[in-house]
């Protein structure tokens, strides 16, 4: 019988009761009642129940394919392997660039120093330097290797977040930035910290010369001009 | 008036690369007078304790950059005519603009060569 029912039939039982003479009321009419009553908040928590075990269920369900989608991101991978070694690939190109330009510019400045008079001996040590800033410029290559190594862990990490991010539907939240980077990103914002452009500079050297160029002092006066005042 | 090519130069950049590479520049066209700093505030300290006939900073430093190294030598009267040129891979219009505005002489944009450094400290000291 539906709760509602119930709860009907206990409420024309209790204003049957009350219209009663109570002192005449027999306990079989109260035992009834209170049967009826046990009926209905049994009914009624067996509904609530229901309700609240299919939510379990559903959170239950939600959490266990959260977990799976979770473990496909493989986090322990990336946190262990592929983030740490994109941080040596290119704590090594820095340190590799650094090494060639080293060797770059001391054969260069050995060049430019160069004071041998005679002609042949000259040739020779420029000869020599040229060759060494050749070699030097291999760093390019192992440096390019390193850096699509990086590239490729980034984008693998990009492709697994953002399958996440589409499978469990998440959204951007505001607010979980870290005082520090908060504080960074202020300080980029108050410096104009941009950093070099993609494909060379975003005003040409040419433009930055006309904005100066309206700003130009005005030339020096010769003597006949100044004179030329005092007429 | 002629350009003193003895004159103390001070270049302030956080890579010595960048520094070593200004250095050979300024000498090829004649400058061998020249100091260094590794961001904006060793170069301001080194600026209250000797004059510079040329500051020639980058722009992106810690803990001071060059944008803020410049405004302080602008506040400051005892070094605020001293001339300055930018030299940084910064180079949106809203950076070359407040540069400007804040009293900067010149801006070069890097990568850049030994004639547009050249060109820039003569349009800033005159002739040389």
């Amino acid at each position: 019988m539906p709760a509602a029912n119930v709860a009907a039939q206990v409420r024309t039982s209790l204003a049957s009761l009350k219209a009663s003479d109570l002192q005449d009321a027999q306990i079989m009419e109260v035992l009834k009642l209170a049967h009826q009553l046990t009926d209905t908040m049994k009914l009624f928590f067996s509904s609530l129940d229901q309700s609240i075990c299919q939510e379990f269920n559903y959170i239950a369900d939600y959490i266990s394919r959260t977990r799976d989608e979770i473990a496909a991101l493989r986090p322990n991978d990336i946190k262990t392997s592929r983030i740490p070694s994109a941080g040596v690939e290119l704590e090594a190109v820095v340190g590799d660039t650094e090494k060639a330009t080293e060797t770059i510019m001391s054969a260069a400045e050995a060049v430019l120093c160069e004071e041998s008079t005679d002609y042949d001996e000259y040739r020779a040590n420029v000869e020599a330097r040229m060759m060494t800033i050749i070699e030097a410029c291999s760093f390019q290559d192992l440096a390019g290797q390193r850096v699509s190594k990086v590239v490729n862990s980034l984008r693998h990490v990009e492709s697994r977040v953002a399958r996440f991010a589409d499978v469990m539907g998440v959204r951007d939240a505001d607010g979980y930035e870290s005082d520090a980077e908060k504080a960074e990103k202020a300080r980029n914002e108050k410096n104009l910290l941009n950093g070099p452009a993609i494909g060379g500079p975003e005003t040409s050297q040419d433009d930055i010369d006309a904005m100066f160029a309206d700003a130009a002092p005005a030339p020096d006066l010769d003597q006949s001009s100044i004179d030329s005042l005092f007429d | 008036m002629a350009v003193e090519m003895t004159m103390p130069i001070l270049v302030v950049d956080d890579y010595k690369t960048m520094i070593r590479i200004i250095r050979n520049l300024l000498k090829q066209i004649g400058f061998e007078n020249v100091d260094e700093a590794a961001d904006g505030q060793e170069a301001y300290e080194k600026m209250q304790k000797s004059k510079y006939g040329l500051v020639i900073s980058d722009w992106n430093m810690e803990p001071m950059t060059g944008y803020e190294l410049l405004q302080k030598v602008r506040a400051d009267e005892t070094m605020k005519s001293t001339p300055f040129i930018m030299v940084t891979a910064e180079s949106k219009t809203e950076n070359v603009v407040a540069a400007k505005r804040a009293g900067v002489n010149n801006y070069i944009v890097k990568p850049f060569n030994a004639g547009t450094l050249k060109a820039k400290m003569s349009a800033v000291l005159g002739d040389f």
